[in-house]
């Protein structure tokens, strides 16, 4: 009995060390994804005395033309994707209601990018201004809490004090900068009255088919702020790699 | 009571009618999202383009801005103003590029893109996005909010060139292994892994030449046992005077989402991750071309793997019995 003990403790600390995932065997990886291809009647390598072309009937731009002065290489069947590069945003109208002093007010968007094989691809925010009234009064971007937790357009800080006003975001879910930690931490949107670079929220080096973040906009103001309808413009650029 | 009977079935069915309040979306897309022309000077090509609005109508404007690589990973910065010498203009009679035109939900629109390069322009590459973007929605009085507007791109490789020769001058800048456990022994770097460990590699290139280039070849695994494996680089656009991270296949992916996010080997992307169970020494090595009559590049690294888990395990269970057995004997 001691012996079948023994057996059995060892058996199973052995088992638990070198146990390995056991995978099925998986179409994908992190560098490309099997998709089904299209079945096209028309599709092949055609030429002539003056041009070669290699096309698929059905897509547009598709195949790489070659002739006299010139090449073009387009479409999926270079690129191995039928996935079209696709970007939503799920709501464009970003209310944050009616603002009190110290109160802070979020409001959300999702971001969504579908993509195929190519895979690489990113997402960018601009704002067009800060949070103003049609007569000039702003909110400021936000600098977070302040003192070590004092974020810019590129790192991402807390930002739970009622006392720190501004305006700014925080992200959640794929693809996201990894300065954005949890829920608390935010970062304001890059100006571009003010010249900034519009900053990357969202960005993916290897396939993504759907992609989703969600983008929580904070608004923070003090006592001081004067009344009024404050507004801004968010731009969200995506685009694929080259 | 008929009166209030009414009352309430006019209630009902106003509840019943009232559509739901839904939050106005927009969902773009765009195809092809690369295109790459190598042209003369003095030619000109029309591309088409499908835009597709899967989303709520929208006023969607058309332009074309160049952009230059952001990083080594195959982003890129869209500059705020046009230049260069190539020309685009739309050969659809009814849109131009910057005049916005309407397209309903589940709409589609051709774009037809014509790219023209004048004559006596100097060989070069430029780089460009033809990017869709809609009109933020109006704002609403008495609401403070913020109005978001979607921008869609899909870019345009142009490489100018009479001659047709490229200028191709690609440098190796990294290809090295990420190890947490390394140490300096007789000048030589070693790298170690546990035998279970991912093993992630890094592979940058640096394209010094005037014209774009695509990587071709493989990566190659040489175990002590003369075990070999083999991994195909995925042939991505180097652009002029820039570096890129190149990637091979198949590779072991990693779960960097949510909480592994902060993880050491999430932080930096990688061109390969092998996975396995190694043991002992292992060499890996490239050699990559760039088309025909091309130059070679050629980098190598090693790394030894031990199984340090699997002997800790065994050592545990070791003691364990040993321990029961003494335990027993008292």
């Amino acid at each position: 009995m001691r012996k079948f003990i023994i057996i059995i403790i060892f058996i199973t600390v052995i088992t638990i060390i070198i146990k390995r995932e056991v995978l099925a065997v998986p179409m994908d990886s992190s560098r490309f994804k099997i998709e089904s291809a299209n079945v096209e009647v028309a599709g092949g390598n055609k030429s002539s005395s003056s041009y070669k072309l290699a096309d698929t009937v059905g897509q547009l731009a598709a195949g790489q033309y070659s002739s006299d002065g010139y090449i073009v290489k387009a479409g999926f069947q270079y690129l191995h994707s039928i996935i079209p590069f696709r970007f939503s945003i799920s709501n464009i109208n970003i209310a944050l209601g009616t603002l009190v002093p110290s109160t802070p007010t979020t409001a959300t968007t999702n971001l969504t990018v579908y993509f195929g094989g190519a895979g690489q691809y990113q997402v960018t925010a601009i704002e067009e201004g800060p949070l103003k009234t049609q007569s000039g009064n702003a909110i400021p971007d936000t600098s977070c809490n302040g003192g070590g937790n004092t974020c810019n357009e590129s790192l991402a800080k807390i930002w739970s004090s009622t006392s720190a006003y501004g305006f700014g975001y925080g992200m959640s879910g794929n693809d996201i900068p990894a300065d954005f930690i949890d829920s608390t931490y935010y970062r304001p949107f890059p100006d571009r009255t003010a010249a900034e670079s519009p900053s990357a929220v969202m960005t993916n080096v290897n396939v993504g088919k759907n992609r989703q973040s969600t983008v929580t906009f904070k608004a923070n103001i003090s006592s001081i702020q004067p009344a009024g309808s404050y507004q801004t413009v968010v731009n969200f650029v995506a685009t694929p790699s080259y | 009571m008929r009166r209030f009977i009414i009352f309430i079935i006019v209630i009902i069915f106003i509840i019943i009618i009232t559509p739901d309040a839904q939050a106005q979306q927009v969902s773009l897309s765009l195809s092809p999202p690369l295109l790459e022309l190598f042209i003369k000077p003095g030619k000109s090509i029309m591309v088409a383009y499908r835009l597709d609005n899967l989303g709520d109508p929208a006023f969607i404007n058309l332009k074309v801005l160049p952009f230059e690589a952001k990083d080594n990973l195959g982003n890129i910065r869209i500059k705020p103003e046009f230049e260069g010498p190539v020309r685009f203009s739309l050969d659809n009679s009814d849109l131009q590029l910057d005049q916005p035109f309407f397209l309903k939900t589940n709409g589609s629109q051709q774009i037809l893109l014509r790219i023209r390069i004048p004559e006596n322009i100097t060989d070069g590459d430029f780089y460009y996005s033809l990017l869709a973007e809609t009109a933020p929605p109006t704002a609403s009085e008495g609401i403070d909010s913020a109005r978001a507007k979607a921008t869609i791109g899909s870019n345009i490789l142009v490489t100018i060139s009479n001659s047709g020769n490229i200028d191709i001058k690609p440098r190796v800048v990294l290809f090295d292994i990420l190890s947490k456990l390394k140490f300096n022994f007789l000048g030589k770097v070693i790298k170690i892994f546990d035998s279970a460990n991912k093993v992630p590699l890094i592979f940058i290139v640096e394209n010094k030449g005037k014209n774009m280039i695509k990587p071709e070849g493989q990566i190659t695994l040489k175990g002590n046992f003369g075990e070999t494996a083999k991994y195909d680089i995925i042939s991505k656009n180097i652009l002029a005077e820039s570096q890129r991270l190149i990637e091979a296949t198949p590779s072991a992916s990693l779960d960097c989402d949510d909480n592994n996010r902060k993880k050491q080997i999430c932080l930096f992307p990688t061109s390969l991750i092998l996975s396995g169970f190694f043991i002992g020494k292992y060499n890996l090595s490239t050699q990559i071309s760039f088309g025909e009559n091309s130059p070679m590049i050629f980098g190598s690294t090693t790394f030894y793997a031990f199984p340090f888990k699997m002997g800790g395990g065994i050592l545990i269970a070791v003691f364990i019995i040993v321990w029961i057995i003494k335990r027993n004997k008292e």
